[in-house]
């Protein structure tokens, strides 16, 4: 009991006696991880729009004439033979024809003139979900349309490969911030650490001569780390939220991030950061305590 | 209240102790010393004689270059960091430049040695009035250490090392910057923590007017060697004559 209440009055009198260098800390841990928040916030909702779009990815192959239905499954078992596929589906000009006629509903007449030859025929190849890699896509594109009387493939593989290499740079993004917090969080909590150590060296002298144990010394420190840690981490968040809260409502309607359905991290996603900031700072104070203090 | 020596256990043991410090300062040399529980044992000698590096070697601040120093009963050598911290708890020293916190008050100093055993507030604010009241410092208690007379920041150093109430105080020229009357009081606080509190005490001095009326043992240093006190040699033999 004793013993939890000094290492708290002993952390808050590190604190006071450092102030101007805590509150420079903090900014930094709280800038670092906004950045990297920032960041991964964007990645994050990317990848989520990229899962959806691939939900209703499909190929279609457009034919220059009908398959007779005694052929298919010679075509089916090609396709299946070249990668795995969730279903193939033939659809011939009057099917065609008639799922146009059924999605114009109460303007099918426009359709009278043009007769329920007009449409070519396709075959639409589902393919599994975990060929969402866009490489494997255009190679299996590609491949659709080596098949007999395939005029042309469509799978709108151009946007969706822009979408992806945007997704793969914000990676490269992520990473590169995170490796930024990392070292910017570390470096500042050795720094600080060092300087509160250099300012009490008196003090933590006359401690040891007194007989004042190692987890008297150290723990206040450590405590501190994980406070900046935590308050940095908090508020970095906070700021990201603030920001997110902003332009959602600056930009709401029809838009860009409408289109995205951009969303703030998920509860657990959010003290996940938290719980690495902490444990950041917390490694941070541990590592230069070790280094600095010889009690 | 002299002890003894026959049938105690020795709180403090050298056993041919010496300390070269680098290059060859030979500060001590082969030194045996039993000092015994519930002693005061004044330890004498001119400046330069190895009375400090003694007393630093009983907390281990320095180690021996030869030789075996046992406190309680354990070899220090063998004792872990953690086992000597804990041990410095419960030995009080007043060092010869007291190495207070000169930015710090009387009462902040003084509190740090209770603190570092988890003392409860109460008990450390307690202890500090009965202590300052005994050295006649009370009205010095908020005081910055480092706006007092050297004369008072010794007795705050010799404050602070008898704030636990200590097993053993090691009390290093306690009374050099002290005028008689302010020296008394010292001697009266080593006899009330003494008496009261059971506490062995070891005095290093060279400040003859607190060692020549006293019925305790004396011993002298001269040039890293130990002996008797030359004026108490006599009454040393009479006592194991007795
Ligand atoms: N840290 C040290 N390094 C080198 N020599 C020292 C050191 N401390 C003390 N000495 C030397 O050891 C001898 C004994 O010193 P000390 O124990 O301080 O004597 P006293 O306390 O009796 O005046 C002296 O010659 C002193 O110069
Ligand atoms: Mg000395």
């Amino acid at each position: 009991m004793h013993f939890l209440a000094y290492i708290v009055r002993q952390t808050g009198k590190n604190l006071r006696q450092t102030w101007g260098t805590q509150v420079m800390t903090l900014l930094t841990v709280t800038l670092s991880v906004l950045l990297f928040a920032f960041f991964f916030l964007i990645y994050n909702n990317m990848l989520r729009a990229s899962a959806r779009l691939g939900d209703d990815l499909r190929l279609i192959v457009y034919l220059d004439q009908e398959i007779p239905e005694q052929n298919r499954p010679e075509i089916e078992k090609k396709i299946h033979e070249f990668g795995p596929v969730e279903k193939i589906v033939f659809v011939s000009r009057a099917e065609a024809f008639s799922r146009l006629r059924a999605q114009l509903d109460k303007e099918k007449d426009v359709l009278n003139d043009l007769g329920p030859d007009f449409l070519p025929p396709s075959i639409e190849v589902y393919p599994l979900k975990n060929l969402h890699d866009l490489t494997k896509i255009s190679q299996f594109s590609d491949f659709l349309l080596t098949l007999p009387h395939a005029a042309k493939v469509q799978s709108g593989s151009d946007w969706l490969r822009r979408f992806g290499d945007f997704t793969n740079l914000l990676q490269v993004v992520v990473l590169l911030s995170g490796v930024l917090l990392i070292i910017s969080m570390t470096f500042i909590i050795s720094y600080t650490l060092r300087l509160t150590v250099v300012s009490r060296q008196g003090e933590l002298e006359i401690l040891r001569l007194l007989g004042a144990t190692s987890a008297y010394i150290r723990l206040p420190l450590l405590l501190e780390g994980m406070l900046q840690g935590f308050l940095g981490s908090s508020l970095g968040l906070g700021a990201l939220y603030f920001l997110y809260q902003w332009t959602t409502s600056r930009f709401s309607g029809p838009g860009f991030l409408n289109l995205f359905d951009f969303a703030f991290f998920p509860p657990e996603l959010t003290a996940a950061i938290l719980l690495a900031g902490v444990a950041l700072c917390t490694g941070g104070s541990l590592f230069s305590i070790r280094r600095f203090i010889s009690i | 209240m002299p002890r003894d020596a026959s049938t105690d256990k020795p709180l403090v043991e050298l056993v041919n102790v010496t300390k070269i410090y680098p290059p060859d300062i030979v500060a001590l040399e082969d030194v045996s010393l039993r000092i015994y529980k519930g002693e005061i044992f004044f330890l004498t000698g001119m400046s330069g004689a190895g009375k400090t590096t003694l007393i630093k070697l009983i907390c281990r601040l320095e180690t021996p270059t030869r030789g075996l120093i046992e406190v309680a009963g354990r070899d220090i050598s063998r004792i872990s960091p953690a086992g000597i911290q804990r041990m410095r708890q419960k030995i009080g020293i007043a060092y010869q430049e007291f190495r207070l916190l000169e930015k710090q008050t009387v009462l902040q100093n003084i509190a740090m040695a209770m603190e570092v055993t988890y003392a409860s507030t109460k008990a450390i604010h307690a202890r500090v009035d009965e202590l300052l009241a005994l050295l006649n410092l009370s009205d010095k208690r908020d005081k910055r250490t480092g706006e007092l007379s050297r004369g008072e920041q010794q007795r705050v150093a010799l404050a602070r090392a008898a704030a636990n109430g200590p097993s053993l105080l090691l009390a290093d020229e306690p009374t050099g910057n002290l005028d008689p009357a302010a020296t008394e009081l010292v001697i009266n606080l080593f006899r009330h923590l003494n008496e009261k509190n059971g506490s062995t005490i070891v005095v290093a001095t060279h400040d003859k007017s607190i060692y020549a009326e006293t019925e305790h043992r004396v011993m002298d240093l001269h040039n890293g060697h130990l002996s008797a006190h030359p004026n108490r040699a006599p009454r040393q033999i009479e006592l194991f004559e007795a």
